[in-house]
């Protein structure tokens, strides 16, 4: 059988009707959730739960709850913060960039994406607020007139996180909610129950399908593109800041920002793989998302990876050839000290797994993929721990190093992360449509007719 | 504003209306209290701006308005006593009595509560100093578990009794034993007070049968006998240490815990002189176990204390028939000594053989000017040769008889023992045989606790029994207490009043600065009370005017001075203390037959137990004392913890891990506790400290540590022979405040010199080459312009040649700074709140390690890491230099401790004070020992070492009532005042003239972490070692 390099792979298969899409994307919002779901939900729900009693424990008691010491000022707040803002990366960059680029292949699953990068903000913005000693106080750290002259402090990167993980998601909320307007009205349009209709009605706003509103969609659309692409990059720099601002070795490194950046696309498509890997065989969107469609989230995935490992090899370069011998300590520290393990735990999860990736066999291989994408998100929490936690135990002055080791509290609010994150991803997916529908329907391959030459 | 029609007028100045009258009325403040607040520019705000800032304030007030903490009511004073204004603090002299040095003090109250202790500055002998259980006194005060009423033990409880009835059969009792002529036995700790003594006598007078005992858990009863024997006199002299080129301390930890340390640190110190290098003073140490004085050794010895005697033979034989000294000694004794060569010990034992040459070449080079300091623990015969080594090295020019010897006057077992050929050894087995046949008929505890202190091998508890009658005075529950009839509560030191003498000539003078918080009273007023016969008189002031007519007979008399008693008394009660300041003849002749009481020993081969002081909580009277008990310990740094140390290669031996469980035993007791590894410790040694392990005690002293007290013989010897060791199941969590790491571990090893943490030079090198610490030093440059601080500068100098490591400074910030005690396992979590620390650093070798300590502070950077990071700029810098906090603006971020490569900065991770034990320290009394100046950090604030603000705006305050500029010496740092060894200097860095300025930049000085380009103000000066150049 030869293959017609010549021919663009259709980038939904089976080229199914306009009216089949709109059934099988809408059929998870029409009909009532099965006893699968309510068992995920039972799942994330108690994950959740597990996380806020946690949390109320900690907001009773103080932080102290935590594994936190005087040389370790942070662990796995900040480790989990960073984690989710990764995790968070990877939709924005589905639907903005790859827009901009013309990447067809994103249609069928930049919704979701971007859906779960909603989620992962929202989740990574929780640490940052329960982290400090005072949460409710948190206040402060927006910049407000007050009559006792007080003012933030803008040289402190953690004010600049402030600006960027809220500038972050209100555009990638905004644009996430543009693209599904098209999808509300189409909603609105099928609704056969007056709620259903009255909401709808309320969040297409007054979408008409009309020529004029798509020609003002499509611009809006094209201009929030255009706006998120740099805070795509910007938001993970901002964050590499927190550490690389500081004067402690093994923070104190310029090359954060690219690296932090590659290290959270890899994350956030490793995570986008997993999760859609159960939604299109459990939505049958397979002919949607398509192999096609994971095999470059994994090439991507390939991509980043080797940037990241990359960076980890520039790191101890640097710090050798950098000669300041208590950087050197720090990397030698993290590769053969106390945390040792951790350290190799995130080499083999983020350098060595990805590289299978060089085989189609396992590029598509839906098990395989799904494993390494695991490992690849194990890594890269891994990979915060790494620089947080071995880094601080062990700073300038061997007198007060020091060890974290986590308490239930710590581990029970990383669970219920997790259980934020898929619990609202759940529901989404019975409540929104995890597909757009009008993007879709503008990429089948009969959408736009046209001859095939030598047919 | 300024009309002239003014109707009213605050002076004259407003009335003639001067301008700088107008000036200040316009400021409202004056300069340097309000920055950038300025009246007139408030109209200048917009329409807009100001609905802004209303509506930004409504929002505000919503939020911030939540009361979230009881603030509680503030009611004023009615009428205002006479003495107090509120806000000035009231200072009292007064004498500490938490162990028998009674050293001078000065007590800080505000408000009529006392709050801070610091030593009395003219007293003769601590000269304003003080230690670290001295200073933190001042809990036990307020601790909400002092016993608060006497009470009767009805057989199942302790019950409430009032004074009045406890009194009458009390009297009653002792009328009884009077007539039947039954003894009555007092107890107490040694007596250094006049009064009481007169007054014990007194006792004795109207009861007869009385017999005294007097004991101290830490004795030096070998040393005082070994004395008495050589030289025929009760009292130990006092060493000129000041005056001393050579000191050779064995076993003696003359700067830690034995003698007045406080006193020997002051002096020892003074030879350390970075500016008269001439005269620097070189501390030989030879010793078992790792103390305090080991780590300043500049050369130090391992050798375990029952080699000390084969060692001191050796050393004399090596000076006299070796080096050849003249002294003559008697033909046997000198056969005896032929058969110690220093050579052959050394070889045997495998020393260190430069310690041994340098040691000698010195002593010879130095006669007149060396000495060795024997110590405590050390035996009787050990003792003598010691007193005979510095005879011949002619140490005996460096003593001074000047010691009072108050209680040897009425030591009843002493003087009966001479004549009535008593069987007995000890007075307890005296008293316990007589116990037992029923010949005593009351026990009196006067504030001592025998049934803790007291070898189990006199079975006291058990014998209590057979007395009719037990009484204990104590401040609170004891272990003595627990098996009493009559539990009587006594009075804190501060609440007493009181006269010692440890000196001739010197006697100073306690008096309460706070009345009893419960119903109290003092001991001695009690006694009184008892002797008067005449329970329902009682009077507060008894004891006070018992003092006052003994001063006014026995000690007024003395100084024939022609002021009038009145006069006289206030002046030392204002002082404190008074000076007699009379010629001390010192006459010592060595009695030479004394050398027949050595004779040779055999070494024994098996495991010693060697039983040492604590270096916090007395003999266990402090046990039930938070801040000291979560100090660290000086040479472990282990907080909360007694444990076995133990050599490493011992160690090894036995298969013992570092904090891994053991048993130690001897006969058939035995003991398990954790097992610390400790570089430097002879082999074959045990190391046990004792005053832990209380088991009858308040909550913050329970189970706290083991009770090795039950390996002490009768006569209370230190030095245990034949004990074993295993290794038994578990491992045990050991709460330090450094990360013990392998020395030997290359990663690691000697971090603190390649990181130039710690810079060191000898006195050879440094005069050699004066520039020597700075050699790899580059100029730092800057990509911006730093801000200039021109006026003002705060900083610190802290001299390392002079700091012996002892914690009184991070006792005395505990109590001025209010810090929080955080707890056993809060410390195991890393989170101690000390402000300040000490930072120890091993070089070397395991076995022969060298010690170097560093207080660690915040250092108030110009260019401070911790500023930048602060979202919410709650830490921030002062005009005048100093690294600011503002708890109320802290949110908790963590980032500037994670950002300070000093670590100093401490986070309330809970509320310590309700996290504490229940909220333990919440308790009523307890706020009252909360200095007012002082916030008290709620949970979630960061804080850290503020250059005690609160002393500066104290001094400013005083220089603006006084119309002139602060000046830097006007301010003291609490840490400073309290240092015994005075290596803390404070002031104003930018004034030429001062001793910061000088220290800044002396050639030895330096900043910790450079390069980092920070710009610290805390200025190490770098510690000279007094070591031979070819080592």
């Amino acid at each position: 059988m030869s293959i017609d390099y010549t021919r663009e792979i259709s980038v939904i298969e089976g080229s199914p009707s306009f009216s089949a899409v709109n059934e099988l994307i809408a059929r998870p919002l029409d009909e009532k959730p099965d006893k699968k779901f309510y068992f995920a939900l039972a799942i994330t729900l108690s994950m959740l739960g597990t996380g806020a009693i946690c949390l109320g424990i900690t907001f009773w008691f103080g932080t102290g709850v935590w594994g936190l010491n005087n040389p370790v000022g942070w662990a796995f707040d900040i480790v989990n913060f960073v984690f989710w803002v990764g995790i968070g990366h990877a939709g924005t960059l589905i639907s903005a960039i790859l827009f901009l680029f013309r990447q067809k292949w994103r249609t069928g699953i930049a919704r979701f994406a971007e859906g779960m990068t909603i989620f992962a903000v929202m989740t990574a913005g929780l640490f940052p607020l329960i982290h400090t000693g005072r949460p409710w106080l948190d206040g402060y750290l927006l910049p407000y007139p007050n009559q006792h002259h007080l003012w933030v402090n803008f040289t402190s990167p953690l004010l600049w996180d402030v600006f960027a993980v809220s500038t972050y998601f209100t555009v990638s909320f905004v644009f996430w909610y543009i693209g599904l307007m098209p999808d509300f009205a189409n909603l609105r349009d099928r609704a056969k129950t007056k709620i259903k209709k009255i909401i709808y009605s309320i969040f297409s706003l007054g979408w008409r399908h009309s020529h004029r509103h798509w020609h003002h969609y499509e611009m809006i659309y094209l201009i929030l593109a255009g706006f998120a692409t740099p805070l795509v990059l910007s938001v993970h720099t901002i964050v590499s800041f927190d550490f690389a601002v500081s004067i402690l070795p093994g923070w104190h490194t310029t090359i954060f920002p690219p690296y932090f950046v590659a290290g959270a696309v890899f994350s956030g498509f490793a995570m986008v793989q997993n999760v859609l890997i159960f939604i299109r065989k459990i939505f049958n969107m397979e002919h949607i998302i398509t192999m096609d469609t994971l095999e470059k989230m994994n090439k991507i995935m390939l991509l980043t990876g080797s940037m990241v490992g990359y960076a980890y090899g520039m790191e101890f370069f640097i710090a050798w050839y950098g000669g300041n011998p208590i950087e050197f300590f720090v990397f030698v520290n993290r590769a053969f000290g106390d945390y040792a393990w951790s350290y190799w735990v995130m080499v083999s999860c983020n350098l060595l797994f990805p590289q299978l990736f060089w085989f189609k066999k396992i590029r598509t291989n839906i098990k395989a993929m799904f494993v390494i994408g695991v490992l690849v998100n194990v890594g890269m929490w891994f990979e915060r721990f790494v620089i947080i936690v071995t880094t601080l135990s062990r700073d300038f002055l061997p007198s007060s190093w020091g060890f974290f080791t986590p308490t239930i509290f710590d581990l029970g609010i990383l669970i219920g992360s997790f259980g934020l994150f898929f619990t609202l991803l759940l529901l989404f997916t019975k409540t929104l449509p995890v597909v757009s529908i009008a993007e879709v329907k503008a990429v089948l391959d009969h959408a736009q007719p046209k001859h095939h030459h030598g047919e | 504003m300024s009309s002239s029609k003014n109707r009213f007028w605050l002076s004259l100045n407003n009335y003639e209306e001067k301008k700088s009258f107008r000036k200040i009325q316009k400021d409202e403040f004056l300069e340097g209290v309000t920055d950038d607040f300025n009246l007139e520019k408030l109209p200048e705000i917009s329409r807009r701006k100001f609905l802004a800032i209303s509506a930004a304030t409504t929002a505000m007030a919503a939020v911030a308005c939540t009361d979230y903490r009881d603030k509680g009511e503030i009611v004023p004073y009615n009428k205002k006593p006479e003495t107090t204004t509120i806000g000035i603090a009231n200072y009292y002299s007064s004498t500490c009595s938490g162990c028998n040095n009674a050293c001078g003090i000065l007590i800080k109250t505000r408000e009529g509560r006392p709050i801070k202790v610091d030593g009395n500055p003219d007293h003769p002998i601590n000269k304003g100093k003080i230690c670290s259980a001295g200073q933190a006194n001042i809990l036990n005060l307020y601790d909400p578990e002092r016993l608060k009423h006497p009470s009767k033990n009805i057989g199942w409880k302790y019950q409430k009794e009032s004074w009045e009835n406890i009194n009458k059969d009390i009297i009653s009792a002792l009328e009884k034993a009077k007539s039947e002529n039954k003894e009555i036995a007092i107890v107490s700790h040694t007596l250094n007070s006049p009064s009481a003594i007169k007054l014990i006598k007194e006792f004795k007078e109207k009861y007869p049968s009385t017999v005294f005992y007097q004991y101290e858990f830490f004795d030096n009863n070998n040393k005082r006998e070994a004395w008495k024997k050589c030289y025929d006199q009760d009292k130990l002299p006092s060493i000129q240490l000041e005056n001393a080129k050579i000191i050779v301390s064995l076993d003696s930890d003359f700067l830690g815990n034995e003698g007045n340390f406080i006193e020997n640190t002051a002096k020892f110190v003074s030879k350390r002189n970075t500016d008269n290098l001439d005269d620097f003073n070189r501390l030989y140490v030879v010793e078992g176990g790792m103390s305090l004085t080991g780590l300043n050794a500049d050369y130090r010895l391992r050798l375990s204390p029952v080699k000390q005697l084969d060692f001191v033979l050796s050393l004399i034989n090596e000076l006299i028939f070796v080096r050849n000294l003249n002294y003559s000694l008697p033909s046997e004794f000198a056969d005896v000594i032929k058969k110690y060569s220093l050579k052959q010990f050394v070889e045997k034992n495998k020393l260190n053989e430069k310690f041994v040459k340098h040691l000698i070449e010195d002593l010879t080079q130095n006669i007149g000017k060396s000495v060795f300091l024997a110590g405590d623990k050390l035996d009787y015969e050990t003792q003598i040769s010691i007193n005979l080594l510095n005879e011949i090295i002619a140490a005996k020019s460096l003593f001074t008889d000047n010691n009072a010897s108050l209680s040897n006057e009425i030591n009843d077992f002493e003087i009966l023992k001479s004549t009535n050929n008593l069987q007995e050894k000890t007075q307890f087995e005296w008293l316990v045989n007589k116990l037992y046949n029923k010949k005593v008929s009351i026990v009196i505890h006067l504030d001592c606790n025998p049934a803790f202190h007291l070898s189990p091998d006199y079975g006291y508890d058990k014998a209590l029994k057979n007395a009719e009658l037990t009484i204990t005075f104590t401040k609170e529950k004891t272990e003595t207490s627990d098996i009493s009839n009559y539990v009587l509560a006594i009075n804190h030191d501060f609440e007493s009043w009181g006269d010692f003498s440890t000196r001739k000539g010197i006697y100073s003078l306690q008096q309460p600065v706070i009345s009893p918080l419960y119903d109290t009273r003092q001991k001695e007023a009690v006694l009184l009370d008892w002797l008067s016969g005449k329970p329902n008189e009682f009077k507060e002031d008894i004891y006070h005017k018992y003092i006052m007519t003994n001063w006014e007979n026995n000690i007024h008399s003395m100084f024939k001075t022609k002021t009038e008693f009145k006069p006289f008394w206030y002046a030392a009660l204002h002082d404190g203390v008074v000076n007699l300041e009379n010629d001390i003849q010192s006459n010592f002749s060595f009695n030479i037959n004394s050398l027949s009481e050595i004779k040779p020993q055999n070494i024994p081969e098996s495991i010693t137990l060697q039983l040492t002081n604590n270096y916090t909580i007395g003999d266990g009277r402090f046990a039930n004392n938070g801040w000291l008990q979560e100090i660290p310990h000086p040479v472990t740094k282990v907080t909360w913890d007694n444990y076995v140390s133990i050599s490493p290669e011992t160690a090894k031996q036995m298969k013992l891990k570092n904090f891994c469980m053991a048993e130690v035993s001897l006969g058939n007791r035995n003991l398990k506790l954790p097992v610390v590894i400790q570089p430097g410790m002879a082999d074959n040694l045990l190391c046990i400290e004792l005053g832990f392990g209380r088991w009858q005690v308040g909550t913050v002293g329970m189970s706290v540590g083991v009770n090795p007290g039950i390996f002490l013989d009768k006569f209370n010897n230190k030095l245990v022979q034949d004990v074993k060791i295993r290794k038994i199941q578990g491992q045990y969590k050991i709460a330090t405040t450094q990360e013990h790491h392998a020395l030997d571990d290359e990663f690691v090893k000697d971090m603190h010199k390649k990181r130039r943490i710690i810079k060191e030079a000898t006195i050879e090198e440094y005069k050699k080459d004066r520039k020597i610490l700075h050699h790899d030093h580059h100029p730092d440059i800057s990509l911006v312009d730093r801000k200039k601080y021109t006026e003002m500068k705060w900083a610190m100098a802290i001299d390392l040649n002079k700091c012996t490591g002892c914690g009184a400074c991070v006792s005395a910030c505990n109590v001025e700074n209010n810090i929080p005690i955080v707890g056993k396992d809060q410390v195991l979590m890393g989170r101690e709140m000390h402000w300040i620390r000490i930072d120890r650093y091993y070089s070397g070798t395991p076995e022969e390690p060298a010690a170097s300590n560093q207080p660690m502070l915040c250092q108030h950077c110009d260019n401070a890491p911790c500023e930048n990071v602060c979202p919410v700029v709650a830490t921030n810098h002062s005009p005048d230099g100093l690294n600011q906090m503002a708890y109320n603006r802290c949110v908790g971020t963590r980032y500037c401790s994670n950002n300070c490569p000093y670590k100093v900065r401490r986070f309330n991770f809970f509320d310590f004070r309700d996290h504490f034990e229940k909220g333990y320290y919440y308790q009523d009394s307890l706020k009252m020992v909360q200095n007012p100046e002082v916030t008290v950090r709620s949970r979630g604030v960061m804080e850290k070492c503020t250059f005690c603000v609160q002393r500066i705006m104290e001094a400013r305050q005083e220089a603006v009532k006084q119309n002139r500029k602060i000046n830097g010496n006007d301010v003291k740092t609490a840490c400073q005042v309290a240092c015994p060894a005075d290596a803390i200097v404070f002031g104003d860095s930018n004034d030429k003239e001062s001793e910061i300025y000088k220290k800044r930049h002396h050639d030895l000085s330096y900043h910790v972490l450079e390069e980092l380009n920070i710009k610290p103000n805390v200025t190490y000066i770098a510690r000279l070692r007094n070591i031979k150049s070819e080592d």
